[in-house]
């Protein structure tokens, strides 16, 4: 497709073709840092599939900038990324964003995450922030969720015990609750 | 090449001391030993997951209960309008919402897991780890963190497990794989893999509130939490990537499981994966629909490619062969699958079949051949689920061995990461590992949801 500027991109995202936002969005990797914003406003669109749009074009850029050889690319984007954590944004848009840092965030990403006000007793936040930390690789996100274990709720420690073994690190108490089982059914056996 | 069917589990437990080391503390009771069974014992099993196909796994296990080498004794699914039809389907089992409570009784033997994708590798670790032997609907696994976990579960416990790309249990695929083995198409350097398109959600479903029915919690398990949809399931999940990977982790996982069986190639991993395709346009369901992928091996050198076209293109490239009523008497049916398949292209000709999963068709002059005196045989499985008997009662290597199920999926995984990705990726077939991407790499595993993990 033609070379678009990012105002007739977005203005793509949202249109009604569905073959002109696919364009769109499978173009956006070359916009990088400056569309992350602009996208992201997009994402909670009450049309289903313009938001999906917009949420697809960013893991686009995501991808782009993760490529061998993109460090600087790839650091404004995580910056831009980290900018969409607080408290503002939607939380859709938010936990969607930690996965994204989840695949090209460093220590920016980890050190963002860990100042998200109040993550560690956000229900709906916690557990994807919590998988995205134990992803990234490097001290700082070991540090962050050992931090994180002893400042957290007792509910919450369990699942950071976890991420905790698997970076490789002993954790005393709080065994793994994996095998136990909890939901009953109703149903009942039928006789032979 | 591996040497297949040679490696005993009780030879690999004397050698390697496999005493179970669990890493941290698990309730107790729940770690034993694989089950001991004589010759003549019956196996209690347990299935987890009565949907489509797993009711169709129920069904492929009635040969052996009939000749009582097994029975079914727990049946387990997160909706429980399923749950209450299997339990209806299996009278006197005992039905399950968690598919925990079957793996903690130690009455049962095996499970058979026929869950969707994005449960296998933690339910088969889990099932492992609890000593049960395994078999488990395709594709293996997920992530290539999964297969290595589920490769090394196996083997720690010494557990024989199969793998549900059952075409090469196939009497045709027996056929092909002879053909191959002898060479008559001489060295093959080159397998071309085909299929027809993944389909596109066109529906426009919102997200809503799941049906009282369902548990949605267990139903996601392992995948990070999102609102319900309906186009997630049931069936329909293959077309997302995070839980089915599309038509070539589906279809992949039989066509690519054939292919490096009849190659010789089990145990072995290709050293770059290139793909292209073409993502839907709208919708929930995000797998490719055209898609191209190209995996390099070495040592010995040969491509594979997988590649998605429309169902048109699929006829006129691979044109369908028409069988006479005497090869239908002799027991080669009518080809019903004709959407896919692959060609092997040997220094010396080519050959083909179509299907390769549980209908797999050999064409004409493979079919013919009439092999000679000194003709190399090789394995011909006695069935697909009477194979996975065999190994729980001989501890001999299944036909598609959790070894060899999670070197095709991680076929099918890679190719999906470079489609993803956009990009040429590098692999340690080794190591098991994508090189020089960091990106790629961290892809390599997905965080799991807890406490549905690995």
């Amino acid at each position: 497709m033609e070379e678009l500027n990012l105002e007739e991109l977005i203005a793509q995202i949202k249109d009604s073709d569905d073959k002109v936002r696919a364009a769109a969005w499978l173009s956006a990797g070359k916009y990088g840092a400056v569309a992350v914003k602009p996208l992201a406003s997009v994402m909670t669109d009450e049309d289903v599939e313009i938001a999906r749009a917009a949420k697809r074009a960013l893991w686009v850029i995501v991808r782009w900038v993760g490529r061998p050889g993109a460090e600087d690319d790839k650091r404004a984007v995580e910056a831009a990324l980290c900018g969409l954590l607080g408290s503002d944004e939607p939380d859709a848009v938010r936990c969607e964003v930690l996965w994204m840092l989840s695949e090209i965030g460093g220590d920016e990403a980890v050190a963002a995450v860990r100042e998200i006000p109040g993550i560690l007793y956000d229900k709906r936040l916690r557990e994807d922030a919590r998988c995205a930390v134990q992803r990234i690789p490097g001290d700082a996100a070991l540090e962050t969720l050992q931090g994180g274990f002893d400042a957290a709720p007792e509910d919450f420690r369990p699942a950071i015990a976890e991420s905790l073994r698997d970076r490789g690190v002993e954790v005393d108490g709080y065994p793994s609750q994996k095998l136990v089982p909890t939901k009953k059914t109703d149903v009942q056996p039928v006789s032979q | 090449m591996n040497e297949r069917h040679q490696l005993r589990r009780r030879d690999f437990l004397a050698t390697s001391g496999a005493v179970l080391s669990a890493p941290y503390v698990l309730p107790s009771g729940v770690l034993a030993a694989p089950g001991k069974k004589g010759p003549n014992e019956r196996i209690n099993v347990g299935h987890i997951g009565m949907g489509g196909r797993a009711r169709g796994l129920y069904g492929e296990l009635g040969g052996l209960r009939g000749k009582g080498e097994c029975q079914s004794i727990a049946v387990c699914d997160v909706d429980e309008k399923r749950l209450e039809n299997a339990a209806k389907l299996v009278p006197g089992a005992t039905p399950y919402r968690d598919y925990r409570y079957i793996l903690q009784r130690k009455d049962i033997d095996a499970v058979v897991i026929g869950t969707p994708d994005h449960w296998h590798g933690v339910q088969f670790a889990q099932a492992a780890d609890c000593g049960k032997h395994i078999y488990c609907e395709k594709p293996a696994c997920c992530t290539i963190e999964e297969s290595k976990a589920m490769v090394a579960a196996a083997q720690r416990t010494g557990i024989a497990s199969q793998i549900g790309s059952q075409g090469r249990s196939q009497r045709e695929a027996y056929l092909m794989h002879r053909y191959l083995a002898n060479e008559v198409v001489g060295k093959v350097d080159y397998v071309e893999c085909f299929h027809y398109t993944s389909p596109v959600d066109t529906s426009g479903t919102p997200d809503g509130e799941p049906p009282a029915d369902l548990d949605w919690d267990l139903w996601l398990g392992p995948l990070r939490w999102r609102s319900y949809n309906r186009k997630y399931l049931h069936g329909v999940f293959r077309w997302l990537l995070e839980s089915g990977g599309g038509q070539i982790r589906d279809r992949g996982a039989h066509v690519m499981s054939c292919a490096m069986y009849w190659m010789g190639a089990d145990g072995t991993g290709p050293v770059s994966i290139e793909a292209t395709g073409t993502s839907p346009t709208r919708g929930l369901w995000d797998s490719a629909v055209e898609m191209k992928v190209t995996y390099t091996f070495k040592n010995p050198d040969w491509v594979m490619t997988w590649e998605q076209m429309p169902m048109d293109e699929v006829s006129r490239r691979y044109p369908v062969e028409e069988r006479t009523k005497e090869e239908n008497r002799q027991g080669f049916g009518r080809i019903s699958r004709p959407g896919y398949g692959a060609v092997y292209h040997g220094d010396q000709g080519t050959c083909m079949h179509w299907g390769g999963d549980g209908g797999t068709w050999a064409e004409r002059k493979v079919r013919q051949w009439a092999p000679p005196a000194d003709t190399k045989e090789v394995y011909q499985s006695p069935g697909h689920m009477e194979d996975w008997f065999v190994g729980i009662r001989t501890g001999r290597k299944c036909i598609m061995d959790i070894e060899w199920g999670a070197g095709v999926a991680n076929l099918c995984v890679l190719g999906n990461l470079s489609f993803i990705l956009k990009r040429k990726l590098q692999w340690d077939p080794v190591k098991q590992e994508i090189v020089g991407d960091d990106e790629a790499h961290r892809m390599m595993s997905r965080p799991q949801r807890y406490p549905y993990h690995l």
